[in-house]
C-alpha cells in the first residue's frame, strides 16, 4: 500500500504577527500538560466554542493562556528536531489513482484503489513550539472584586 | 493587540485525528525545504511496520506517545480576514511520529519472487506457477501472477533508488514487464560466456566494449536471449553513450564484479563440503581465464564464505556461507551466527552484519547489544562471543 505525502502549504490565512516569528506563518503548536477535556454529548458541540485567551506581547517571550479562572504561563521552546505537520486529505489525487488499474478480481489491488484517495499533505514545518508546563494560577479577576465591593455597599 | 481568542475550530470535530507530527531528521528537513520538494511516500501493508520513503532513502516510522497534548493551532479555516483576533485549535495530538533511518526492507522481494527464477532456455510461458506458497494468505490473489516493477514498488518497503539497486544487485531480470530473478548457476554461465566472447572475438576488454557485438555474439553462439544478455551487462558495469543509437553503446565492465560473481558460482557448490583455499583459487582463476586472473582475490567474496581461521588446521578451507541467507532482524541473525560459530574475530563477523545496519556506527551498536567482546592473544585481536541469556 502506498500513501503519498505531498508537500504543500495549507490554505488558511497567516497567523497574527507575534506568532509568525515562531517560524511558521500559518500554524503554531501549543503544548499543554494534560489535555483539553470538554464535556459534550456530541463532539461537534464544541465546534467554534471559546477555549480561552492567548496572549503574547510584541518582543516578549512569555506567552500566557487564560482559560476560565486559570492563567497559564508558558515559554517558547525550540524543537530539537523540526516537526513536519501532516494533514489527512481525502480528496482523490489523479496521479495516484492511475497506479491501481490492474486486472479485476485482484484482491491486493482492490485494497490499493480504496486507499488511492487517501493522501497526507505536509502543511507546515515547525521549529518552535509554545509550552505551558507550569501549574495554572487562579485569576482573581478585577470584575469579581468590583462586584464584591459594590455588593458590600448595598 | 497581542491578545487572541483561542477557540475550537468550527471544523474541529471533522479534523479529529487528521493532523500528525512527523519528527524530521536534519537531512530530510533540508530536502523538504529545498527548492524542489521531494516526493514522500508511506509504504506498508496494515500488518507491517510502516516506512517513509524518499526517492533514495527509507525511514522507519515509530510512534512515540506524549504525556502532554500538542494543540495544532491555525487561523480559522475559511474564516474572514477581519477576524484577526481569533486563532483556532484544529486538532489535539498525543503522539509524535519519529523517523529513523532504516535499511530497505527488501527481504519480501525474495519471497514474492520465489519460484519465478529464470534459467537457461526458459521463456515466460515456461515459468512454473506455484500456488502452494501463497495458500492461506487471504489478502493475496489465489493464482500466482507475474510481479511487475510497479507491483514491486508498491509491495516492497524501499525507496525507488534502493529498489532499482536491489534489482541489479540481486540479479533480477525484467522480461516482458515481469520481474524474474536469474538463477545463480545460469548467471555464472552467462558471465563466463561473456569473458570467453570478449577474448575469442578480440573485443576490447574491460573498457569501451561494444554492447551490441557482445549481446549479438551471446545470442548467436550460445542462445542467450538478447534482453537477458543486455541486462546482465548492465548489472556488471555501466552502459554508456549511444543515446537512441544502440550501435554506439559501450560497456564499461566492472571487472571485480564479474570476477566476484564467477567466484561465487564456484563457491556455491561448497556449502556442505569445504574446499581448500588454494584449490578454490586455482579453479576460480581458471574460470575467469588468463586475462582476468589478476583480479581474483578472496576479499571480493567477503560475507559469503566461512574460512577455517584457526592456525592449527592445514590447509585452510572455505565453505559457502552467504549473509543473504541469514535472517534480517538482528537478534535472530546473531543467534544464527553464534550457532554457526561460537567465537568470531571482529573482522570476520563484520561482513555478515553489513546488510542489517545502515553504517559502521550502527553495526558497532548491534555488536555491543548482542555480543560480548573479548581481547585475546598477543595481537590484541577482538573476539566476539554470544551474550548469555538475554
Amino acid at each position: 500500500m502506498l500513501i503519498p505525502i505531498t508537500i504543500s502549504s495549507s490554505s488558511t490565512a497567516s497567523l497574527p504577527v507575534q506568532l509568525t516569528k515562531l517560524g511558521n506563518d500559518e500554524l503554531v503548536l501549543i503544548e499543554l500538560q494534560g489535555s483539553l477535556d470538554v464535556e459534550c454529548t456530541d463532539s461537534s458541540e464544541r465546534d467554534g466554542q471559546m477555549v480561552g485567551t492567548f496572549r503574547l506581547d510584541e518582543g516578549s517571550s512569555k506567552p500566557t493562556l487564560a482559560i476560565g479562572h486559570h492563567l497559564l504561563e508558558g515559554k517558547i521552546v525550540s524543537l530539537p528536531k523540526p516537526f513536519g505537520v501532516i494533514q489527512r486529505s481525502t480528496t482523490p489525487s489523479a496521479p495516484h489513482q492511475n497506479v491501481h488499474n490492474h486486472d479485476p478480481g485482484d484482491a491486493m489491488c482492490g485494497i490499493g484503489s480504496e486507499e488511492g484517495s487517501l493522501r497526507w499533505d505536509m502543511v507546515a514545518i515547525v521549529k518552535k513550539k509554545i509550552v505551558f508546563s507550569k501549574r495554572p494560577m487562579p485569576i482573581v479577576g478585577t470584575a469579581t472584586i468590583a462586584v464584591g465591593s459594590s455588593s458590600k455597599k448595598d | 493587540m497581542a491578545e487572541h481568542t483561542l477557540r475550537f475550530s468550527p471544523t474541529s470535530s471533522k479534523d479529529v485525528a487528521s493532523f500528525k507530527l512527523l519528527e524530521l531528521p536534519p537531512d530530510l528537513c533540508a530536502l523538504i525545504e529545498s527548492a524542489v520538494p521531494p516526493t514522500l511516500t508511506i509504504k506498508g501493508h496494515p500488518s507491517e511496520e510502516a516506512v517513509l520513503c524518499t526517492s533514495n532513502k527509507t525511514y522507519a516510522i515509530r510512534s512515540v506517545v506524549l504525556s502532554n497534548t500538542v494543540l495544532v493551532v491555525t487561523r480559522s479555516p475559511g474564516g474572514n480576514e477581519e477576524d484577526t483576533d481569533t486563532i483556532v485549535i484544529r486538532d489535539q495530538v498525543k503522539e509524535v511520529l519519529e523517523l529513523v533511518p532504516s535499511v530497505p526492507r527488501l527481504h519480501k522481494l525474495g519471497v514474492l519472487l520465489r519460484g519465478m527464477g529464470y534459467d537457461e532456455g526458459q521463456d515466460e510461458e515456461g515459468m512454473d506457477v506455484d500456488d502452494d506458497i501463497l495458500d492461506g494468505d487471504d489478502d493475496r490473489p489465489p493464482k500466482r501472477r507475474k510481479l511487475t516493477y510497479p507491483d514491486a514498488q508498491r509491495e516492497i518497503q524501499a525507496s525507488e533508488a534502493e529498489l532499482s539497486t536491489a534489482l541489479k544487485s540481486q540479479h533480477i531480470l525484467i522480461l516482458n514487464g515481469a520481474l524474474r530473478p536469474i538463477t545463480p548457476s545460469y548467471l555464472t554461465t552467462v558471465l563466463e560466456l561473456v569473458l570467453t566472447t570478449l577474448i575469442s572475438h578480440g573485443l576490447p576488454h574491460t573498457s569501451a566494449v561494444p554492447v551490441k557485438d557482445v549481446v549479438d555474439a551471446l545470442a548467436e553462439e550460445y542462445e542467450v536471449k538478447k534482453e537477458v544478455g543486455r541486462q546482465v551487462l548492465e548489472w556488471f558495469g555501466e552502459i554508456v553513450g549511444g543515446v537512441g543509437d544502440r550501435e554506439k553503446e559501450r560497456w564499461e565492465m566492472d571487472v571485480e564484479g564479474v570476477v566476484r560473481e564467477v567466484g561465487l558460482g564456484i563457491l556455491r557448490n561448497h556449502k556442505d563440503d569445504p574446499i581448500a583455499e588454494d584449490e578454490f583459487l586455482t579453479q576460480w582463476k581458471k574460470a575467469v581465464g588468463d586475462t582476468f586472473e589478476s583480479a581474483v582475490s578472496l576479499p571480493l567474496l567477503s560475507g559469503n564464505y566461512l574460512s577455517t581461521s584457526f592456525p592449527d588446521t592445514h590447509p585452510k578451507t572455505l565453505t559457502y556461507f552467504p549473509s543473504s541467507s541469514l535472517p534480517l532482524d538482528p537478534p535472530s541473525r546473531f543467534s544464527d551466527l553464534f550457532l554457526t560459530r561460537p567465537k568470531w574475530l571482529a573482522a570476520d563477523i563484520a561482513p555478515f552484519l553489513a546488510d542489517c545496519a545502515v553504517d559502521k556506527k550502527e553495526r558497532d551498536k548491534l555488536l555491543l547489544k548482542y555480543a560480548r567482546a573479548t581481547t585475546e592473544g598477543t595481537g590484541k585481536e577482538v573476539y566476539y562471543t554470544a551474550r548469555g541469556k538475554m
